[in-house]
């Protein structure tokens, strides 16, 4: 077993580090203050190909695997939380198109996809609840050639910047049967409604959409109709955990990075307080975490990249990484005392990023879930 | 179609270069795993050779003498757009001064064969000289031009080379081959893409040794350089501090009389 | 110029430093490049000239100065003023401006006909550039940057450079000549002896030249501000400053003060300041009477550049920073904040001044 990158895979980290901290530091304060998704972000993350990485090659993309992505959105992460979650939901539309679209879609689709001509997102969430989609409301019917899709998705990032939009929608008729669909954001009837205000991630957009008598051609189905919910939950149990793993893991890297500069530059009692045990018990705390973290997301990936469902693995990543790191922005913001209030202080927007990893992409409680069937299975 | 040659060096990183010290007791220096980097300036000379290459004809090579981690850098150049690498690398090599490391890459770029322009950075951050470029010049017996702001092809293999000096520049004409070691002003460099390192699976880094490049043991390394550390010592401090204290007030307040009263405001 | 890393090169190294080059009496005259520029010789060729008749009396020998110009003949008294024995001159309107492949023909011919024992040159930007070809092509070593140069006991050329936090002494022991550059305000001028008188030997312009390069112009700007090397007050800067905001606040303060601005290679690194402003080993010399120096760390690099100052005053909010231990006043506040408060200090101490 080798724990250590290839010399392509650090080479990949050390592009997407110095594009992270070139390209997207500038934008930084403006995604805060304003909490909305910033156009030269989306341009500078286009440039770097950063949506073509997990495109195959004979669609526009890098053909890259997982590992890639995880190591790009890490870094990302690490400079800004909230561009590393509108990145990976890229993905996660992507995804469903990769592994279910058939010819026609791919090409339509894929090439713009990976330029970061057309941006996209996965909706599957709704006020009935995003761990159960069993209780979905939006439905279709079919009428001829077509279908029509009514109902409202919630919660979805990208929601009002996405333009290729994978959704998952219920039979009308059949309650337990559901399909996907590519829906575009012109197509008449679909509408971005409620934009959400968000205390952390501020500079991704989440929100609201809407669907009435959206009237969508078959060629739109995305997979066998009535097994939409495989096509849809094959995105989220690898692509869209694993995307949040990226984020947790660049944002725990952040807060050890602040600690530590902090710890050493704070003197008290006449030295750094990086000499002091407590703190440097949380550091040690922080460390272990972030390299357990690690190791659990690259095992996740190794496997995905492997082409072997790694769903669980996901699962266990996820959660352990987003309440890792909810504790370590929670232990930098201690370590810097009342400055650790103070917004010119970034981790205070730590904190608020670190919140918003827990529910996102299933919560921890339904994590737990999760594993436990794999436990008892 | 122009072969340029681009001299690049693995250098500690500057960022934390400063951990690498002279220990006072032992004098002598304290190893550090400080990571080896890209020579800053020598991004620039990349940048340059590159962004020739895409308006004009251009097949780039990145050439380094260094240890075998420095095959890491040579990788990173063919990930940014060199055509190919080469690394030259022995352990003869070691201990090399300006004179030695010089004569070796002038050796390596001859055993390339044809080359017209050679471009590398004007200092490395380690050494800080500023000699390699005007010595690789001499050894190969072509002209060159130091601190480079601009560049311009004027003619073929003319070029019309804007250099700085003291309070001004000098505008040179030059004909090819040449070497010109550049500024920071000369350009903006790009940063490693994902593509970038993609397409470099497929590029070749050539490693040369000291038989490779058929040089004589006394003419490379430490034998080969003229000039050798003698002794190392370090500087002791020749000033007793008075640490100014009070509130900032305060502070700013007393330190403006004690210079007003050595009448310095 | 790298440290031998392992046991075998060690032995030789040593075995190197050992060999003992005893030479009595005399031994060839040291040289020095004396650089021009629009028909003026520069003051570090001055300084250099001086530096040199010291290292000949340990020697036992002369100093010969090169001059490569137009029109340069009533220039030469200052370089025997300065302690010259001979200049040997080279005068044609080909020579008016620096022409690399020229003088690098005309220097190293001279030199190999003559064999000098030493050769020093100013580490200006032609310094730099013409030191190492002539070296090269004399195949011999070449120090750069020195700030302190001196005969040991061997009388072998100890060329002093600050290196990795320390100063390390570099010596060329077998080959010739013994090539170092050292910059403006190393060294102090000389004094001037108008009596002093040498012979001037005129040098033949050689016309093999390749032609590959010419200049075609130099321009030089007025200097905005005080020059650095000559300034009373230097207000030096380093990346303690945070951001170009915060270099902005030190750049107010040296206006405030009107001192001359300076910086540390890692400012320049960040871009808020040029190459040309940077006070350092491989940067200007500095001798004012006061320096302060804010948000830098007192690297040796740096520090070395200021070879003297009657006070030294640093700002820096770390109080273990090894800059306190090199200066006479150390305020320990973060400069982004301080360094607004010191201006409206000052400006309340004149303006106090001015009604009183």
């Amino acid at each position: 077993m080798d724990f250590t990158f290839t010399e392509e895979q650090e080479m990949f980290k050390k592009a997407a580090r110095e594009f992270a901290e070139i390209k997207l530091t500038p934008w930084v304060a403006e995604m805060e203050a304003t909490g909305k998704v910033c156009d030269a972000v989306v341009k500078a993350l286009a440039e770097a190909e950063m949506m073509a990485l997990t495109v195959p090659e004979e669609y526009g993309g890098l053909g890259l695997g997982y590992t890639a992505r995880m190591i790009a959105l890490e870094e990302i992460s690490r400079i800004s939380v909230a561009t590393a979650m509108m990145l990976q939901v890229f993905a996660l539309g992507i995804e469903p198109i990769v592994k279910f679209g058939n010819e026609t879609q791919k090409h339509k689709y894929l090439p713009d996809l990976a330029a970061g001509k057309r941006l996209s997102t996965t909706a599957v969430t709704e006020p009935t609840g995003g761990s159960d989609p069993t209780g979905a409301r939006t439905t279709y019917r079919k009428d001829g050639d077509h279908y029509i899709i009514n109902g409202r998705k919630c919660f979805i990032t990208n929601s009002h910047i996405a333009d290729t939009l994978t959704i998952l929608v219920k039979d009308e008729a059949d309650p337990k049967a559901f399909s996907t669909f590519i829906i575009e954001k012109d197509m008449p009837g679909f509408k971005a409604t409620h934009e959400e205000n968000k205390i952390g991630m501020r500079g991704c957009n989440t929100g609201e959409l809407s669907f009435e008598d959206l009237r969508v051609s078959k060629e739109q189905l995305l997979g066998p109709e009535g097994k939409g919910l495989r096509v849809a939950m094959a995105a989220i149990g690898d692509v869209g955990r694993g995307g949040m793993v990226g984020c947790a893991l660049g944002l725990q890297v952040a807060c050890l990075e602040a600690s530590v500069k902090f710890a050493n530059e704070r003197i008290l009692y006449g030295k750094p307080i990086s000499q002091l045990q407590s703190i440097q018990n949380k550091l040690a705390e922080m460390k272990v975490d972030l390299d357990a973290g690690r190791l659990l997301a690259y095992r996740a990936v190794s496997l995905q990249d492997k082409g072997q469902n790694a769903s669980n693995e996901f699962a266990v990543a996820k959660y352990f990484t987003t309440e890792a790191t909810q504790k370590a922005a929670k232990m930098a913001v201690d370590i810097h005392g009342g400055y650790g209030c103070m917004v010119e202080y970034p981790v205070t927007r730590y904190l608020r990023d670190a919140f918003v990893l827990g529910p996102s992409a299933g919560t921890s409680d339904i994590m737990k879930v999760i594993i436990a069937r794999w436990v008892l299975s | 179609m122009y072969h340029i040659v681009v001299c690049i060096k693995a250098v500690p990183d500057p960022k934390q270069a400063d951990q690498i010290r002279i220990d006072p007791v032992s004098k002598t220096l304290k190893r550090s795993e400080v990571p080896l980097v890209l020579n800053p300036l020598d991004k620039h000379a990349m940048e340059a050779a590159l962004h020739f290459k895409e308006t004009s004809e251009a097949f780039v090579t990145a050439i380094s003498m260094g240890p075998p981690e420095a095959g890491n850098i040579v990788k990173e150049c063919l990930a940014l757009g060199a055509d190919q690498g080469i690394l030259l690398s022995d352990r003869t090599f070691a201990g090399s001064d300006t004179y030695a490391t010089a004569l070796t890459l002038a050796r390596g770029i001859e055993k390339i064969g044809r080359y017209d322009l050679i471009l590398c950075g004007m200092a490395s951050s380690d050494g800080g000289t500023e000699w390699v470029g005007p010595q690789i010049a001499a050894f190969l017996g072509i002209p060159v031009v130091t601190m480079v702001e601009e560049l311009t092809e004027t003619g073929p293999e003319i070029w019309k080379v804007k250099a700085s000096i003291e309070n001004g520049y000098r505008l040179m004409q030059v004909k090819l081959p040449a070497i010109f070691t550049v500024t920071r002003t000369l350009n903006s460099p790009r940063v490693l893409s994902f593509s970038g390192i993609i397409k470099a699976r497929k590029k070749q880094i050539l490693c040369w040794s000291a038989s490779d490049l058929g040089a004589a043991e006394d003419t490379v390394g430490l034998l080969g350089s003229p000039t050798v550390v003698s002794t190392m010592t370090t500087r002791s401090s020749r000033r007793q501090v008075e640490i100014i204290n009070g509130t900032s007030e305060e502070k700013a307040e007393i330190l403006v009389q004690k210079l007003a009263d050595a009448g310095l405001v | 110029m790298l440290i031998p890393a392992d046991d075998r090169l060690m032995k030789v190294f040593r075995k190197r430093k050992d060999q003992k080059m005893t030479r009595e009496g005399a031994c060839n005259p040291i040289w020095v490049f004396a650089e021009q520029a629009e028909g003026q010789i520069q003051d570090v060729s001055l300084q250099l000239v001086g530096k040199a008749r010291e290292l000949a009396r340990a020697l036992n020998t002369t100093v010969e100065v090169i001059l490569l110009g137009c029109g340069m003949k009533d220039q030469v008294q200052f370089l025997f003023a300065a302690g010259a024995d001979r200049i040997y001159l080279g005068d044609a309107p080909v020579l008016k401006w620096y022409e690399p492949e020229i003088y690098t023909q005309m220097i190293v011919s001279l030199a190999e006909e003559k064999k000098p024992e030493i050769m020093l040159i100013g580490s200006t930007c032609t310094g730099r550039e013409l030191a190492p070809m002539v070296a090269a092509r004399l195949k011999t070593g070449l120090t750069a940057h020195c700030i302190d140069l001196l005969i040991n006991e061997t009388r072998i050329l100890e060329q002093w450079i600050p290196a990795y936090g320390g100063l390390i002494s570099i010596i060329c022991p077998k080959n010739r000549p013994q090539m170092a550059t050292v910059a403006r305000g190393v060294f102090p001028r000389p004094t001037m002896d108008e009596n002093r008188h040498g012979d001037v030997v005129m040098l033949d312009i050689p016309t093999n030249i390749p032609g590959r390069i010419q200049t075609l112009q130099v321009v030089r700007r007025e200097p905005e501000t005080v020059p650095l090397e000559s300034a009373a007050i230097v207000v030096a800067g380093g990346v303690g400053a945070g951001n170009e905001e915060g270099w902005r606040q030190i750049a107010a303060l040296a206006r405030a003060l009107h001192a001359a601005l300076g910086c540390t290679r890692p400012v320049v690194d960040e871009g808020w300041a040029g190459h040309e402003t940077m006070i350092g080993q491989s940067g200007k010399m500095v001798s004012p009477e006061l320096y302060i120096g804010i948000g830098l760390s007192g690297e040796l690099q740096h520090l070395i550049g200021v070879v003297s100052a009657k006070v030294m005053v640093a700002v820096n909010k770390d109080a273990r920073s090894p800059v306190f231990e090199q200066v006479d006043y150390g305020i320990v506040e973060d400069c982004r904040t301080f360094v607004p408060l010191l201006i409206e200090k000052i400006n309340v101490y004149r303006s106090r001044q001015a009604g009183a």
